[in-house]
């Protein structure tokens, strides 16, 4: 689009709907259109979460009436008694602790394929992809003999194995970001004498900032909800929330536990979302030699 | 410049406690517990300042409750640090048990699981209990040696891999408000579902209760479960069971959906007891129903029906893992659980509400004046009524033939 606007002249979004009259704008019916998908699409996502916010305020709810029937706190009350607090920070650590090691190392091996500096590049993909294609529970029942047999203690085997699961998708969101990442950049830097260690950190991470936001997130997914592997190979040792939930939610009569326990499994998720969300897109892109289009449009892709 | 500096420290952060959560995880003092005991003051000795990991079934609040509440403080007067890990089903305790197993390791996660049946059977035979060390327990003298439901579990010989822990019955619930006219058998339930098309069901085997179900109509069709060998016998299979998938196949037409589809598991039937769906629903563990009346989970006028030819009833219990690294600290929890005062905390109706193991009969006037003064629950009748004429479990071996029969002839009808 830019290449419409003359040389030299700045963009600014009434320009670019001016580019874009005739079969580029969108007509009025579309909107609508738009505007009601949209609408029903938040439908569709918030209507679940609706009873369960119910249920976390409800203290007797009997069928068939419409809303509860009786309305308390002994929800919460039962899920801070069977541990939810201490179990929400560890799982809070340990969904940090995933996106912190998934993240550079799915970052590094996305660049390295970019850029062709891997031998067999589709096998290394393959490899690193693996884990999405093979089944958690048939993994963990078989790695975790090996890694009891190496003596690796409980929490860093669970570590070990939520990095590796979190690693396809730090991978291929990392090679998305740097498909969308011009290098020149980089060299531009380098020619004007920046040093390597000045250059990653002016230049590249910054760039990439908004991809390696979203890889952290999904990382974080993994070690913040997961319970096989926390069960089967932490052996107990590590209690996270996800673990309660699914121990709540196996017995009659929890529905108010359960909802508060998923709820607040919901809130770091999202609340993370806005927070990558904004630090993706508010980076002071002024700052950067030539400012500008890779960043913004990698920004705009964030989920 | 800020934000990618922060996220290094972050990052740094991160990996600092990743660090420190993993030397909290190494073993602390001792490795192995692998040693064998000459008397119990010697296990007590050994047991204090373990930590003992008691894995079970999280979905019981009360259960929950009552082990935070009155176990883990008494295993601390004993010196013993026991922690609850809550799991959604028994077998991921097994599965970490044989994994273990077969890594050769010594000083396990899991020190004690609340189990019995099937989950019992299968560790037996791959070797994921500790057998031989009930005996050992003070408190086991408390119970009647002689007692069917403690020596078998599901056909299994106890062996002393397990120390039991309560008794649980197999318990039919209905709602008195739309139910006037109760069924006293297992022959008259059935009637009566036939005359209220759709209003009763049962959760479909494998699943523990839809399983306990079928085993009981067996036992109906072939007039008690006199008639029916407790050990299992492929001749025997054929000849007793056609009667049965004769009923529940005839029966399907009038059950909810018109047996099209069956409750997924026993949570599932109880959902659709509490949105009165059905009339109907079953349990192996009733003491919940009190404290699920009393919610209003259920309805109010949930009531307990016994029958007249009784019902099949069970014990469960306190395993204790082979790979367990805290084998003393496991057994004086075991031991402490058995106690007079923990099985009376245990009975209480809005403790727990379980059945006691012990035999009354060999308990002090004063010991057993507290199991007598234990109140009794609006809901659920005292344990020597529900078990009047209690049927025994037949071999865990009779169990997947007739869940895989009934998956072939009543499901597939």
């Amino acid at each position: 689009m830019a290449m419409m606007v003359p040389y030299g002249q700045r963009v600014t979004p009434d320009d670019r709907t001016t580019g874009a009259r005739g079969l580029m704008r969108p007509r009025p019916v579309d909107r609508t259109v738009r505007i009601v998908v949209a609408a029903l699409l938040a439908v569709w996502f918030a209507l679940p979460v609706v009873p369960l916010l119910l249920w976390m305020v409800a203290d007797r709810w009997s069928f068939p009436a419409p809303l509860p029937t009786e309305w308390g706190f002994s929800g919460a009350a039962s899920a801070v008694a069977q541990g939810a607090v201490p179990a929400f920070g560890r799982s809070l650590v340990l969904g940090l602790v995933v996106a912190a090691i998934a993240t550079p190392l799915g970052a590094m091996a996305a660049r390295a394929l970019t850029k062709g500096s891997v031998p067999a590049p589709r096998l290394v993909s393959g490899i690193l992809l693996a884990p999405l294609a093979l089944p958690a529970f048939v993994a963990v029942m078989g790695l975790t003999v090996v890694l009891l047999r190496a003596r690796v203690p409980g929490l860093v085997a669970v570590v070990l194995l939520l990095v590796a699961a979190a690693i396809p998708y730090t991978v291929y969101t990392m090679r998305v970001a740097y498909a969308a990442h011009d290098m020149a950049y980089e060299e531009e830097a380098r020619t004007l004498g920046a040093g390597r260690r000045h250059v990653l950190w002016r230049v590249h991470l910054p760039l990439v900032a908004p991809g390696l936001a979203r890889a952290a997130f999904l990382a974080f997914l993994v070690g913040w909800s997961d319970y096989v592997i926390t069960v089967l190979v932490g052996g107990g040792t590590i209690i996270t929330l996800p673990l309660l939930v699914a121990g709540s939610a196996a017995g009659v009569g929890n529905s108010a536990v359960v909802a508060v326990l998923s709820i607040s499994a919901i809130l770091p998720p999202l609340l993370l979302l806005l927070v990558l969300g904004r630090f993706g897109r508010r980076y002071p892109v002024s700052n950067l030699p030539g400012s500008g289009s890779p960043r913004s449009r990698s920004a705009k892709g964030f989920l | 410049m800020k934000s990618p500096r922060r996220a290094v420290t972050a990052g740094a952060l991160a990996l600092g406690l990743a660090a420190s959560l993993a030397a909290c995880s190494a073993p602390a003092g001792d490795a192995a517990d692998d040693q064998e005991y000459g008397s119990w003051e010697e296990v007590l000795e050994a047991a204090d300042g373990q930590t003992v990991r008691l894995w079970m079934y999280g979905g019981d609040e009360q259960g929950n409750a009552y082990i935070d509440s009155e176990l883990i403080p008494a295993a601390a007067e004993a010196g013993v640090t026991l922690e609850r890990v809550p799991i959604a089903d028994t077998p991921d305790a097994l599965n970490r048990i044989l994994s273990e197993v077969q890594a050769g390791e010594t000083d396990g996660e899991v020190d004690l699981v609340w189990v019995n049946g099937n989950n019992f059977g299968t560790g037996k035979k791959a070797g994921a209990w500790e057998c031989g060390w009930t005996e050992m327990l003070p408190n086991m003298e408390l119970t009647d040696p002689a007692d069917p439901l403690l020596q078998d579990d599901f056909g299994t010989p106890v062996d002393g891999c397990e120390a039991p822990w309560h008794k649980a019955q197999f318990t039919f619930a209905y709602n008195s408000e739309t139910v006037t006219d109760v069924p006293s058998s297992m022959e008259e339930l059935l009637e009566w579902a036939r005359a209220n098309p759709g209003r009763f069901t049962y959760p479909a085997p494998p699943d523990f209760t839809g399983s306990v179900f079928v085993r009981q109509v067996l036992y109906s069709v072939n007039g008690g479960y006199e008639n029916v060998p407790l050990a299992f016998d492929q001749a025997d299979f054929d000849e007793v069971t056609p009667a049965l998938y004769e009923e529940l196949t005839d029966l399907a037409p009038s059950l909810w959906r018109e047996g099209a589809t069956y409750p997924q598991d026993s949570n599932e039937l109880n959902e659709l007891f509490a949105n009165g769906e059905v009339d109907f629903t079953m349990t192996y563990g009733p003491a919940t129903l009190t404290e699920l009346v009393a919610n209003g989970t259920y309805p109010a006028g949930t009531k307990v029906v016994t029958f007249d030819e009784g019902t099949v009833g069970n014990a469960s219990f306190l395993g204790l893992a082979s790979t367990s690294g805290s084998k003393a600290g496991a057994m004086v929890v075991a031991n402490i659980a058995l106690s007079v005062e923990q099985q009376v905390a245990k009975a209480l109706p809005d403790v727990w509400g379980q059945f006691t193991v012990l035999d009354l009969d060999q308990l002090s006037d004063e010991q057993r004046a507290e199991f007598d003064a234990v109140p009794s629950s609006p809901v659920v009748p005292a344990y020597d009524v529900l078990s009047e004429n209690a049927n025994p479990e037949l071999a865990s071996g009779w169990v997947s033939p007739i869940d895989e029969a009934w998956r072939q002839q009543v499901l597939a009808r």
